[in-house]
């Protein structure tokens, strides 16, 4: 006990004397599957041309509402432990409503427009909530569907354009492979923030919208194509049985191991797939569009990580130029080579050495700029939760179509009023 | 001791012993009784942080008559009583299994000792993690074992009855090793001399069990239930870690309905209220225990 008590006095006053050693130390908190290596190596950058601050990560949970958990017990209790914080694209207009970011404009002064002019446009939209920018865009995201290259051409079948040509896919290469670890399709299905997408992607791809002049719009046939659609793939096999288990991340290592054909899945994993020691797809992976329905049009969720200063920081100044740094041409372009996120600027899309590591890059920025918003709304993680646990609970098939579809009726209705 | 008037010696050492006291208390004061009494004020309030702007508004007991028509609030207590009347027995019959075995003279006595304590200094969202990843669908190892015997592997945790009983199984495991070490407690406590007794009046083991061990045990085994039964009333991590509540809400209960309420939704009004009933179901659950103990006191007595 008392060598303890030691010891956390010795830490202590390592810790005094590391922050009187510094001038200023400014904390960042991003998740763990945003690449926190990444970002450190990112920091150290900033560290080396910025003397006198020194940059310390914080990592925290793996998904999206695991991260916010912890990040509304902080900021409720107005914390200032945390200085910058890398947040989910949904998330601005809870936080503008919550007062948790401190707004921007102010820090921009007269250039705020030709500043924000630089970005890609759904991300200066998306951070903007009711005419204050609330964070400033980190990395781009989208979902695409990831496909092995040599399957496809092994059984010489074009890269599917609508679900059922995927689905034929799948099956044609699962009865050829005869390998019972080989799984035809996957997008998130646990009830976790992805699954959003996985009702939403669908439904758009059918011509549907979940409102409209802000209320809700799902009395329109395309609210049941979603259902219809993953109930015919768990039919045919090609979804698996478990796909109610199976979290983001599950996706691209079922893909890394060889045990999966087609996925729906954000961009991070293409680095993981080509460069993990451990990858056994490296160089058979190929980057798509999602499917669509025939005459409907692929669509896809937009997705993306960006930076706010929190409101309670000791240090707002430093911070803010922080983050303006941490949201550069520069720092995307190191992002896109290191972790394969896709730039927030549209100029970085097509720099060279971007596209050397992601040769999909160079169709990927129209996507990008087609990808739609999940509902905007202070009341999101309800919204949410409303639709990934009843679209988890229809993939586990304890819900029939008609029953899921109400409950997410009658429980968004009053969120949409 | 005796009637004669407190001497000025007597009242200083009261006046020390009550300062010495007062941190004590005070700390009392900030760590429990502050939270509660804000719980209960926050409960009677509309403290809804997604809306900020509207204020904290005294709201009478809305939040709680909207809790009675909520139907998840419903759904998440039936499983949370369920999961009660599962695990609380599960734990303790395995619990008095364990504890008979470790009181057995074994020569090393650490091995068995470990294994007890194990389980138990483990941290409840790591045992669900472990239990989640046994029950895996594609590689956990219930469902090699399955498959070994030749039968078709189930989705443990996306069918709502399965993720039930994975989840008591997790419970279960995780709950019986603190059961076994209070019995354990009040198994040495009970005198040789009464086997040694009842051997030379020619009764079984069983009987022994029956008629000495049981009845011996019994302030053990009360104090183990009501203790079991006040953590089984907040089973949050096991759950929260195996299944996220899932499928749909299927194995959700109450603690993990408030922890959503609270820190997804932000509704700190509503979510506090829920938390006051929670506590009410405990209040009722243990008092049915520390009625029936009293009464079994008394008897003994006549």
């Amino acid at each position: 006990m008392r060598f303890s008590t030691g010891l956390v006095a010795a830490l202590v006053g390592l810790g005094v004397a590391m922050s009187a050693a510094a001038e200023t130390t400014l904390r960042i908190f991003t998740g763990g599957q945003q690449r926190p290596d990444v970002m450190r190596k990112i920091a150290d950058e900033y560290q080396k041309k910025t003397p006198g601050v020194k940059i310390e990560v914080e990592v925290g949970g793996a998904t999206s509402e695991a991260q916010q958990q912890y990040l509304s017990t902080v900021l409720s209790s107005k914390d200032s432990v945390l200085d910058v914080i890398l947040i989910d694209v949904i998330r601005p207009a809870q936080w503008a409503a919550q007062g948790w970011a401190e707004p921007l404009d102010s820090y921009l002064g007269a250039d705020k427009q030709k500043i924000l002019s630089q970005y890609l446009k759904a991300y200066v939209d998306a951070d903007q909530v009711n005419g204050k920018l609330i964070a400033l865009p980190y990395f781009a995201d989208s979902q695409f569907l990831y496909y092995r290259k040599d399957l496809l051409e092994k059984y010489k079948r074009p890269v599917p354009k609508t679900w059922d040509e995927m689905m034929d896919t799948a099956k044609v290469i699962m009865d050829g492979e005869k390998n019972s670890n080989l799984q035809g399709f996957t997008t998130a299905g646990s009830p976790i923030e992805g699954t959003v997408c996985t009702y939403l992607v669908p439904l758009w791809g059918a011509g549907g919208e979940l409102t409209k002049d802000g209320k809700l719009n799902l009395d329109v046939a395309a609210s049941r194509e979603p259902f219809q659609l993953y109930g015919r793939m768990k039919q045919s096999g090609v979804l698996p049985k478990n796909i109610a288990e199976i979290p983001t991340d599950r996706i691209r290592i079922d893909m890394q191991a060889g045990n999966l054909i087609f996925g729906m899945t954000w961009s991070y994993a293409w680095n993981r797939l080509e460069n993990d020691p451990d990858s056994k797809v490296k160089g058979k992976i190929g980057v798509t569009m999602l499917p669509h329905d025939p005459g409907g049009k692929s669509a896809t969720c937009i997705g993306g990580w960006q930076l706010a200063v929190s409101a309670f920081s000791k240090n707002k100044a430093e911070a803010v130029k922080f983050a303006r740094w941490l949201s550069t041409p520069e720092v995307s372009k190191m992002q896109a080579i290191m972790a394969s996120h896709m730039p927030v600027f549209p100029s970085v899309f097509k720099d060279p050495d971007v596209l050397k590591a992601n040769p999909w890059f160079a169709d990927a920025l129209p996507v990008v700029e087609g990808a739609k918003s999940r509902p905007v709304s202070a009341q999101y993680p309800q919204v949410s939760d409303v639709i990934r646990s009843n679209m988890n609970a229809y993939l586990a098939g304890t819900k029939t179509t008609d029953v899921a579809l109400g409950d997410m009726k009658s429980r968004l209705t009053p969120l949409f009023k | 001791m005796s009637t004669d008037a407190p001497t000025p010696r007597d009242l200083s050492e009261r006046a020390l012993g009550t300062l010495l006291l007062l941190p004590a208390a005070l700390l009392l004061l900030l760590i429990v009784v502050y939270p509660i009494a804000t719980l209960f004020w926050n409960s009677l309030h509309s403290v809804d942080q997604a809306n900020p702007q509207a204020g904290e508004l005294f709201v009478g007991i809305d939040n709680y008559t909207r809790a009675f028509a909520d139907d998840r609030f419903w759904t998440s207590t039936l499983h949370t009583v369920v999961y009660i009347v599962v695990t609380v027995p599960g734990a303790l019959l395995i619990g008095l299994g364990l504890a008979l075995l470790a009181n057995k003279p074994f020569r090393v006595k650490w091995p068995v000792r470990l294994g007890l304590l194990l389980p138990w200094a483990l941290p409840l969202v790591f045992a669900g993690l472990i239990f989640r990843w046994f029950f895996e669908y594609k590689t956990g190892v219930v469902n090699d074992w399955l498959v070994a015997l030749g039968m078709d592997p189930p989705q443990w945790l996306s069918d709502p009855t399965l993720a039930f009983w994975a989840i008591c199984i997790a419970i279960i495991w995780k709950a019986s090793s603190f059961m076994a070490l209070m019995l354990l407690a009040g198994l040495q406590a009970i005198p040789r001399s009464l086997y040694e007794a009842a051997e030379v009046d020619g009764a079984t083991t069983w009987q022994q069990f029956v008629e000495i061990t049981l009845p011996m045990l019994r302030p053990a085994i009360f104090v183990a239930l009501i203790f079991r039964t006040i953590t089984a009333v907040q089973t949050f991590d096991i759950p929260y870690a195996m299944t996220g509540g899932g499928p749909g809400d299927a194995t959700e209960t109450l603690a993990m309905y408030i922890h959503k309420t609270t820190l997804d939704f932000l509704d700190f009004g509503y979510g506090s209220a829920l938390a006051a009933l929670m506590f009410v179901i405990s209040m009722v659950a243990t008092s049915g225990y520390l009625r029936y103990t009293r009464r079994s006191a008394g008897r003994s007595e006549e």
